[in-house]
């Protein structure tokens, strides 16, 4: 059982162990090296090259934006955009707002759909086929279908305008069990015989086995719950009523986009602000991709 | 000791873990779905909204409309043709780069990862912004490049037969990154001995690729396929915010067309819509299960 | 074990349903509404809430603060609400009883929220229809009935790059078609001009520029019984539509968002015609004095351009009815709408406001002002919107050539028909 419960972390792994030195193996390495630097180096820049535009864009007036020809580094650099937004819109409550949505949806989702997973992975129990295709039935469905008669439970449950009413709905999400119970599968089912005889509750068996050996699916349910919470734009638009309410998203739309036109030097400023707190949690949660414990815990 | 008491406390447990995640998901999730299917058996409209229990039950009138609107069918095919090709393109694509970030032979790891996954995290309107300005016919990026090799770019948004082929690679582009960072999970989940074994009896990376590594990330590749496939089915935001579904309704999708007809009002037919697109994911999910089936070890 | 449950489960599942099925079923009708109540008199009193979408959303509070001064005992909260998802969230408030008192309306939305049976009547004792623009009252009628009162309002016309009409030999604005089509001609044959003007080739909102040609012509959308969009008038302006594409006067492919600005102000483009919100942002890319505004063309027909904007409409179920209509009814005091435009750039709806200083002397202003007296919104139908995107699919395929105006024109009747106007 310790060294199941051994949580060494490793930095990647570097491949299969290189073999015995032979200048002719160690130059193939090199060259395929340099080969993946370049290829995947030449495809970075294809990924960020446009949010480094919007970055540069953020700080030009809304006629340079619009210029034909366009430019890519700001002629006329100015901090009017996000002057404007962070004087014009109520950002720490719009923050808050948006912060503690995403922050709670995502330890419950964590929790909910890892113990749910398990459940769903590991464990026997009645009805336990037809909750996992009732669960996947529904990613299936398109939000905008059930966005109307999801308001009116809201309503009647008294969810209307408070923060409660932007959580409780996205709290069980059917795409995290999914994502959790493809994990957990892989996990030998002997290691957790193995605990269950030695008397562990299945409790301290997902709570000190399974969920360490899910670190790196836990990290990305993380992320990705974060990130679709964070930008949700249409449920915090319609399940508030008053703008104290309102998410970060919200409120940029509010400013940005007119009934006839749209403000694209605060829009790309908003787009600036928006990401940033996603690519760091993105930053704090990549570790944890890396190998965080390897299944030996069988030897 | 598997007498009935045990079987008792194992259905209990196992509800137990499962039952915070079920609560929530019924009320929420599964209630309004089963609302919206009872919609599309009507003609809610939106002039019924304040009584909606006062309509009529058309029973299933507005899933056979749905095939004589020349616009379902339209937006049927490009949908279509989006996922067929997307969904491999992007998959093949994420897991290159997961396996290449995963080789060990990379420095900067922890840059590459951000760096791909940024087009997953940006707003799509900033993203259309900066695609728009390089798919510009005259001076756009893409085509001047192309014109430093002869090459006479078209009007790539704007033109029937490249509009649909540009937002795919656009959606390629933008989704690999989800893709890619739940390969590497999953690559970072088989356990290294099985490589190390191999090695020592003398299999070279390919055979270790296609032993070792394909069979065991099975089971993500098989969640990739059936989450990127259901992205796909309802692929939305791309055609909304570059081509407005043209020019001439070729790059109108199923979900645009159902969000149209939402803001319409017309709400019975839109949901027909919407479960129509489910019972295709359904169906695809079906065919992605079949293929990629688990496998015991 | 799992099959007993699986079946107990699609067994609930269709009892449900059956159920929810069984208590539907729409009334054979029942007659909509009396005529609006009247308002007492006195100070408004209470709490009353008001949605605003955008810029307006934002800025309203200021109109707000005085009105509040005026009427020290109520208290007045506005919500701002983005354009975006506005029309959602307003459809899913009435379906969940979360509505405001007082909620502003884009002019094409009046029809279908006022048929939901959510919108008070505009009672006529408070609001007098005489004051307003007459394109831009029609906007908030639906059935005979008025649901909403126009705030401000928007028109269309030309705008002109004066450099390329100057070169292109142009000394006024063109009063008809004929003319109108030379002056296209001719500032791109004289003025230098790529295209003599830009008119959006189809797609989303496309018929806003189009059904005024009809208009022009003498022909109308809706008779009053009947759709006329394939009449011989509106068959014509379609023709004159299309022809714009076939002559080369206006590209076929749509231009990006945020495109045809720089390129009016650079000569590529001659014309184009949009509405006031253009002013500001054309002078904010240094266009300013670049160019000029001139009327839409005249025909056989009175109207001449399309009205738009926005109006405000109380809710039936608001708990402070009279306190609404009384904070409505004080944004259409002509001072309070010159107020309003000198604090948004929005134009008023009510036409006194107009003799102000501040609207009669700007020169720009005068030429949308004369506009206004000239033009005509569509049908307050619910299903307006769905005919118009039906509009707009058709107007495409004119554009880009792949079906005739004619052809088109039939198309477009058959869908309205087809659609009805959801009565």
């Amino acid at each position: 059982m310790t060294s199941a419960l051994d949580t060494r972390t490793e930095t990647l792994p570097e491949g299969p162990p290189r073999r015995r030195a032979g200048d002719d193996l160690r130059s193939r390495d090199h060259v395929a090296r340099v080969v993946l630097h370049v290829v995947l180096g030449a495809g970075l820049v294809v990924m960020i090259g446009p949010f480094i535009w919007m970055a540069l864009a953020s700080f030009k007036t809304e006629g340079e934006i619009r210029a034909d020809p366009p430019t890519f580094f700001p002629q006329n650099g100015t901090l009017d955009n996000y002057h404007t937004l962070f004087t014009r819109l109520d950002f720490p409550t719009y923050f808050t707002n948006s912060v503690v949505v995403a922050v709670v949806t995502t330890v419950g989702n964590l929790l909910f759909c890892s113990a749910a997973g398990y459940a769903l992975a590991k464990l026997a129990f009645p009805g336990k086929r037809v909750l996992f295709l009732i669960v996947l039935g529904t990613i299936m469905v398109p939000s905008v279908v059930t966005m109307v008669p999801l308001f009116v439970l809201s309503s009647n449950l008294g969810l209307v305008n408070s923060l409660a009413g932007l959580i409780l709905p996205f709290l069980a999400q059917a795409f995290g069990v999914f994502l959790m119970r493809q994990f957990i599968l892989s996990i030998p089912d002997d290691l957790l015989e193995a605990a269950r005889i030695d008397g562990a509750s299945e409790l301290r068996i997902y709570w000190q086995i399974v969920l360490p050996l899910c670190r790196p699916a836990l990290a990305t349910l993380g992320i990705l719950t974060f990130l679709a919470s964070w930008n949700n734009f249409l449920w915090p638009l319609v399940a508030a009523t008053t703008e104290d309410k309102y998410t970060l998203p919200v409120a940029l739309a509010l400013y940005a986009i007119g009934q006839n036109q749209t403000r694209y030097d605060l829009l790309l400023a908003g787009s600036v602000i928006i990401v940033l707190p996603v690519l760091v949690v993105f930053l704090l949660l990549q570790r944890h991709f890396v190998r965080g414990i390897a299944t030996t815990g069988l030897k | 000791m598997a007498t009935r008491p045990g079987l008792m406390s194992r259905a209990l447990t196992g509800w137990g873990f499962a039952l915070p995640f079920a609560v929530l998901f019924l009320v929420f999730t599964a209630g309004p779905v089963v609302a919206s299917l009872v919609m599309s058996l009507t003609d809610l409209g939106s002039a019924d909204l304040l009584d909606p229990l006062g309509v009529d039950i058309v029973g299933l009138d507005n899933y056979a409309r749905l095939f004589a609107d020349p616009k379902f069918v339209t937006a049927a095919v490009n949908t279509t043709i989006f996922v067929v090709v997307g969904v491999p393109l992007t998959m093949a694509l994420s897991l290159l780069v997961a396996l290449g970030l995963n080789s060990g032979l990379i420095k900067f790891r922890a840059l590459f990862r951000v760096g791909y996954y940024l087009p997953v995290v940006t707003s799509i309107v900033a993203i259309s912004v900066v695609w728009r300005f390089i798919l510009q016919p005259d001076s756009g990026l893409l085509n001047t490049m192309l014109g430093l090799v002869g090459i006479d770019g078209p009007n790539w948004l704007q033109t029937q037969s490249t509009a649909l082929p540009t937002l795919i690679v656009m959606g390629a582009w933008r989704n690999l990154g989800f893709g890619m960072v739940i390969f590497l999970a999953g690559l970072q989940a088989i356990p290294k001995e099985l490589y190390e074994a191999a090695t020592i009896d003398g299999a070279r990376k390919w055979a270790q690729l296609r032993f070792i590594t394909v069979p065991m990330l099975r089971p993500t590749v098989l969640f990739v396929a059936v989450i990127t496939t259901i992205g796909y089915v309802q692929f939305f935001e791309e055609p909304f915010v570059m081509t407005r579904g043209g020019p001439l309704d070729s790059t109108l999708s199923l979900a645009y067309h159902t969000y149209n007809q939402f803001g319409f009002g017309n709400y019975g037919y839109a949901s027909a819509m919407g479960y129509v697109l489910f019972v295709v994911v359904v169906l695809l999910s079906i065919a992605w299960f079949r293929l990629l089936r688990n496998n015991v070890d | 074990m799992t099959r007993p449950n699986r079946r107990t489960v699609l067994l609930a599942a269709v009892t449900a349903v059956a159920l929810a099925a069984s208590a539907c079923g729409r009334d054979s009708g029942g007659d909509e509404g009396e005529a609006g109540e009247k308002v007492a008199q006195g100070k408004a009193t209470g709490n009353i809430t008001v949605w605003a979408m955008g810029t307006e959303g934002e800025k309203l509070s200021a109109l707000a603060d005085d009105f509040m001064k005026e009427n020290p005992d109520a208290k007045v909260t506005v919500t701002a609400v983005p354009w975006d998802g506005a029309h959602n969230k307003i459809a899913a408030a009435i379906a969940g009883q979360q509505t405001p008192d007082v909620t502003m309306l884009g002019t094409t939305w009046i029809g279908e929220f006022a048929k939901t049976g959510a919108l008070d009547v505009t009672p006529p004792d408070f609001v007098n229809k005489d004051d307003y623009f007459p394109g831009a009252w029609e906007t908030g009628v639906v059935d005979g009935k008025s649901y909403s009162v126009p705030w401000y309002v928007e028109t269309r016309l030309l705008f002109v790059n004066k450099a390329v009409a100057e070169k292109a030999g142009i000394t006024e604005a063109p009063k008809d078609w004929d003319s109108l089509k030379q002056a296209f001609k001719d500032m791109q044959a004289k003025g230098g001009a790529k295209w003599g003007t830009y008119f959006q080739p189809g797609q989303t909102g496309a018929w806003q520029s189009v059904v005024p040609f009809v208009w022009q012509n003498g022909g109308d959308i809706w008779d009053g019984k009947e759709f006329t969009l394939d009449s011989p008038e509106a068959t014509e302006a379609f023709e004159f539509y299309g022809s714009l594409y076939k002559e080369g006067l206006s590209s076929k492919d749509r231009l990006p968002d945020g495109e045809q600005e720089p390129k009016l102000l650079k000569g590529e483009i001659g014309s184009f015609v949009s509405g006031p919100w253009h002013i500001g942002l054309l002078n904010d890319l240094g266009g300013e004095g670049k160019y000029e505004l001139w009327p839409m063309p005249s025909g056989p027909g009175d109207a001449t351009s399309f009205i738009g904007g926005s109006n405000m409409s109380v809710f039936k179920n608001s708990k402070n009815r009279d306190s609404a209509w009384k904070f409505v009814s004080y944004l259409m005091k002509p001072e309070v709408q010159v107020k309003w435009y000198e604090t948004v750039n929005d134009l008023p709806a009510v036409q006194s406001a107009w003799d102000d200083q501040k609207l009669s002397g700007d020169e720009m202003l005068k030429t949308f002002g004369d506009q206004l007296d000239k033009a005509k919104a569509p049908p307050s139908i619910p299903t307006w919107e769905q005919i118009a995107a039906g509009m707009d699919t058709e107007l495409e395929k004119i554009a880009k050539g792949t079906e005739s105006a004619a052809d088109a024109a039939k198309a477009i009747q058959a869908q309205a028909t087809s659609i009805g106007t959801g009565g």
